[in-house]
């Protein structure tokens, strides 16, 4: 039970890769940061291999690009309304990139160093970083960082099509008494949107990683599709209708 | 602090998701009787049922935070 404690708090705990020192700032790359790089080098790769040679009558790969974004248009039109334009950039980057990053750690199958020093008795692979493909929602600062780009772009959206008077005045509707609150929803919604993310991941991941330690063979696999692929999934959709429902109501 | 203490904290952390389950399932019920009455409005009630679902579960995701703060937090 105490192995299984500190495995858990391991998992937990953010572990630095390697550190850049910029201007006497010291930047720790831990290993959240280089699976969000995983995760955008995928996107990245896809999109180029998909958006290459477009042409006016569609055709092969062209089909699933104009599939998915006329996906991400309906669904910012369904729910924001005629001010959908500015919206559908950020709501669709936010869909694809959480999608992705809740997904990734179905692609750990990259062997860490102490793996490698136990198959092979090489002495150099044990000094390797200790890294595995996680989630990066599990560390709470990535999920806490999406919200509050999404808070951003709420108080971006209400004073461009409500000028700044009119986002000042949305602060006192429907009784001025409610000011306090108002004002206190903003940061609510940071916590909520963040934490609702971050314990689902970790929620997840904490199982499935329960359970590779108790039955390593066949029932992780028929379970990892319903942890990581479909919460994911699921976790993804709900943060960006939350967002888009958010940016919605200061819009209107 | 007391070990067991905080073990009984926890439990009663995990409590919440009593109250989280029924509404899950209340939210569900009533859904699926709308829609079967006006399945032209499915996919608006489904919406709605998806955004109250996320609502109501942040409650349990809440408690599931608090248990591991009270775990692993000394």
């Amino acid at each position: 039970m105490e192995r299984l404690g500190e495995e858990i708090v391991s998992a937990l705990t953010p572990t630095e890769i390697f550190n850049i020192n910029l201007f006497g700032i010291r930047i720790s790359i831990t290993d959240t940061v280089i699976s969000m790089w995983i995760a955008m080098a995928l996107i990245i790769g896809v999109v180029i291999f998909l958006t290459r040679s477009f042409k006016t009558i569609p055709e092969g790969r062209q089909n699933v690009v104009e599939i998915a974004v006329e996906f991400i248009n309906n669904f910012t039109q369904d729910t924001i309304g005629h001010h959908w334009k500015t919206f559908a950039p950020f709501i669709g980057t936010l869909l694809f990139f959480l999608v992705t990053a809740n997904i990734i750690s179905i692609f750990n199958f990259i062997p860490t160093g102490e793996t490698l020093y136990r198959i092979t008795g090489n002495e150099s692979f044990a000094n390797w970083p200790k890294y595995s493909i996680r989630p990066p929602a599990k560390d709470v600062n990535v999920p806490f960082a999406l919200a509050t780009v999404t808070t951003f772009f709420i108080i971006y959206g209400a004073i461009k099509f409500k000028k700044v008077s009119g986002w000042l005045k949305s602060f006192v509707q429907p009784i001025p008494i409610l000011l306090p609150l108002n004002i206190m929803e903003y940061f609510i919604r940071i916590l909520s949107l963040s934490f609702r993310l971050f314990g689902n991941i970790l929620g997840a991941f904490i199982i499935m990683e329960l359970i590779y330690m108790v039955v390593p063979l066949a029932l992780p696999a028929a379970l990892s599709i319903y942890f990581d692929l479909f919460d994911g999934a699921l976790q993804a959709y709900i943060f960006v209708y939350l967002s888009t429902f958010y940016i919605a109501e200061a819009v209107e | 602090m007391n070990e067991g203490l905080i073990a009984l904290a926890t439990a009663i952390c995990g409590l919440t998701g009593i109250g989280a389950a029924f509404s899950i399932g209340m939210a569900t019920q009533k859904s699926v009787e709308s829609a079967a009455r006006q399945p032209e409005a499915a996919d608006k009630i489904q919406r709605i049922l998806i955004l109250g679902a996320s609502l109501i579960e942040a409650t349990a995701i809440y408690a599931f935070i608090l248990g591991l703060l009270l775990i692993f937090v000394r």
